[in-house]
């Protein structure tokens, strides 16, 4: 009699509350989740999207190769400072660093070169020919002492009035990042770099990847004397400095080629990967889901690569994440010394180093692959971070 | 103890014999010696170079030498260098690049912990934004961008440093900045999470609640183990760092054993490249050695874990 008192029928807006209305989350949904609420993580993912769209189909728009030489041009940067020595029809012309004269369109095509006709050096006037056009150049103003000129040079085609101030700076439209010593395009060199550099950094990261999750798991799963005889041999290698050890790897191979490369960085680095594996498969094997497996009869491979690396997947991720972008560092330091890959192939760390020769006249042929090596580690290290948080939100940090 | 230092001694010893074996059957087993020139050398001169260096000594008894010299601390003579040793090579340029190496881990230890630990005691204030992001730009950018791009606007634009060399003092300040850059910003990021890490521990409450003064709970107490992670990267990176950046080095033209070592690396000079190497790997392993010490005495913890595992 209390009971049916106490109990009354649910209304139907009280029985719609108790549905399920969502679809329950996977683990990878749920991850996602986490991960697009972090700002930081999403810039960076978009980023790396963009710089492997860049390199995979960027040199696909260039009229250009990575290899394709022209010498006339070389050495221009990015900006054009032109001058128009004629008007209707217009004659803009680029005078380089090295003295030589550039036919350039208004838009800041570069159309040829004129050729130097005459060399008058004590003067410092120099003649140009292009066709019936002569152009003289006279660049003594600021070169000789007591004389503090405004500008400094000044142009005159076929005797007309010198021109001495640049009509305006137009954006190189042949070379977007102007051109390498050897007038090759720095863009599509760059984007070239950066199939290289990203192949090396992806490679050398997958290659650490089997090698420290196989070894790790074993040595975790197995235990006992293997596992302190495998570990204090890890061990030894991480008390070894191994960027000398990639030097040696490289000097010892010879050859200069990307898969060398990629095997002195893949067989050195895996290292933290074991540790970190190891780490998570001591722990995760005591678990009754592990007892279970091997009660059933499931042979010891399947339970390490079936049961155990599933399990520990997150971290692994978060470290294979942060490895990448010091792959990308350690290739472009070993470039940098002059052990990378072999010319005409440039990655990001031997464009750096050819840049070098020229820094102060031309800045900018190190400063776009420095820029690209820059925005790639900023990129997967923000990803790793944001990686971490989604992954495995005990690790969140402060 | 005592025993656990002994031990980790003669374990350090043993990686050093270890790479010494290893960096010499692999130099060894490079094809073409070091007088392999474009032109060939006549076979008789060949001969006398190769009973000079006692080359044409067996394998085994090339190595045993070797290692009576190591011990001895004879690396031998340079094969491209006439007439000097690498024990002069060592010596000319080891001092350089310590001294360089060692004002980037003065630069490192003054500079990024308190920033670190500034920036966690004032987290998620605009200082600690600004140190994160500096911070952060600081791990992603290479060490020979940092060096250029002082280069091309302080020493070129600007003209306040020479571009090169270590004539004057000011001459430092470029190296060690390009050198110290990096770990300056990992030691800054690893001190602030390391430190948040242990201020929200319970015994850092506990302190507090029985009324310590903040500056004991901080310096006394949660600096001690905050510490410890730091200390642990410290470690390598020092000798890392004394015995020199490669890039650095030939960015900046100094005369140091990075320099020598990349030299040695496109000459062939092998006893160079042993030298060095050996001699950079035995300051690395030292380096750890010293670490695994400090650690057993600031933190108990981990000795006994090493011991019993």
């Amino acid at each position: 009699m209390m009971e049916s008192l106490n109990f009354e029928p649910a209304t139907a807006e009280e029985a719609r509350d108790q549905e399920i209305l969502r679809n329950s989350l996977t683990y990878w949904q749920d991850v996602w989740r986490r991960l697009k609420n972090h700002k930081l993580a999403m810039v960076g993912l978009f980023g790396v999207i963009f710089i492997i769209l860049f390199a995979v189909f960027g040199p696909l728009f260039s009229p250009f190769s990575y290899s394709d030489q022209n010498l006339d041009f070389a050495n221009t940067p990015p900006r054009l400072n032109i001058y128009q020595v004629a008007e209707n029809p217009d004659y803009n012309v680029f005078l380089t660093r090295d003295y030589k004269l550039l036919h350039v369109s208004d838009n800041g095509t570069i159309l040829n070169r004129l050729k130097l006709d005459d060399k008058d050096v004590i003067n410092k006037k120099y003649t140009y020919v292009d066709g019936n056009k002569f152009v003289l150049l006279d660049f003594a103003y600021n070169l000789l002492p007591g004389m503090e000129a405004e500008y400094d040079y000044t142009f005159s085609l076929n005797g007309a009035p010198e021109i001495s101030q640049p009509l305006q700076k137009v954006p190189n439209r042949l070379y977007p990042f102007g051109s390498d010593d050897l007038g090759r395009s720095l863009l599509v060199r760059v984007m070239f770099g950066a199939r290289i550099s990203l192949t090396i950094a992806f490679v050398a990261s997958l290659v650490n990847l089997l090698v420290g999750v196989v070894y790790g798991s074993i040595a975790a799963y197995e235990g006992g004397r293997t596992d302190n005889f495998m570990m204090r041999f890890v061990d030894l290698l991480n008390s070894i400095p191994l960027v000398i050890y990639i030097i040696l790897i490289m000097v010892l191979v010879g050859n200069r080629g990307l898969w060398t490369l990629t095997l002195a960085l893949g067989s050195v680095y895996w290292v933290q990967m074991a540790r970190l594996v190891r780490g998570q498969v001591l722990s995760l094997k005591e678990q009754e889901f592990v007892l279970a497996a091997r009660a059933l009869g499931v042979n010891r491979s399947h339970i390490i690569f079936r049961h155990l690396v599933p399990n520990a997947i997150g971290p692994i991720i978060v470290a294979m994440t942060m490895m990448i972008p010091s792959a990308v560092f350690t290739e472009a330091f070993i470039a940098f010394i002059g052990l990378g890959v072999s010319a005409p192939m440039a990655s990001w760390g031997t464009l750096a180093n050819d840049g070098l020769t020229g820094l102060l006249s031309y800045p900018y042929q190190l400063f776009f692959p420095s820029l690209a090596i820059a925005i790639t580690m900023l990129c997967f290290n923000f990803l790793g971070d944001g990686l971490r948080d989604a992954l495995d939100p005990r690790l969140r940090k402060g | 103890m005592k025993n656990y230092f002994l031990r980790r001694f003669i374990y350090s010893l043993f990686t050093i014999f270890l790479i010494a074996t290893v960096t010499f059957f692999m130099m060894h087993s490079i094809p073409g010696g070091p007088f392999t020139r474009e032109k060939p050398v006549p076979p008789e001169i060949m001969r006398a170079l190769n009973a000079k260096y006692h080359l044409d000594d067996p394998l085994i008894v090339q190595y045993v030498d070797y290692l009576k010299g190591l011990v001895t601390f004879d690396m031998g003579p340079s094969f491209s260098k006439t007439g000097t040793s690498v024990n002069d090579l060592i010596k000319a340029g080891f001092p350089i690049t310590a001294r360089v190496g060692f004002l980037a881990v003065l630069l490192i230890t003054v500079l990024g912990l308190p920033v670190g630990i500034i920036s966690a005691l004032r987290q998620n204030r605009p200082i600690d934004y600004f140190v994160m992001f500096m911070a952060t730009l600081g791990v992603t950018i290479p060490s020979f961008v940092l060096a250029t791009v002082f280069i091309y606007f302080f020493a070129g634009k600007l003209g306040w440093f020479p571009p090169f060399g270590l004539a004057t003092p000011l001459g430092y300040v470029g190296p060690v900045i390009a050198l110290s850059g990096y770990s300056l910003s990992f030691v800054a990021r690893l001190t602030r999470s390391s430190m948040l890490e242990v201020l929200r521990q319970d015994y850092i409450r506990t302190a507090r609640a029985n009324g310590l003064k903040e500056l004991s709970v901080l310096g006394k107490h949660a600096m001690k183990n905050a510490l410890i992670p730091v200390v642990t990267y410290l470690g390598p990176t020092i000798a890392a760092l004394m015995t020199g950046s490669f890039v650095v080095e030939r960015i900046f033209a100094i005369p140091g054993i990075g320099r020598y070592f990349v030299e040695s690396v496109s000459n062939r000079d092998y006893t160079t490249i042993m030298g060095v190497t050996v001699l950079y790997a035995a300051f690395y392993v030292l380096m750890v050695f010293l670490v695994d010490v400090l650690y057993a005495i600031i933190d108990p913890r981990i000795k006994f874990e090493k011991e019993s595992g």
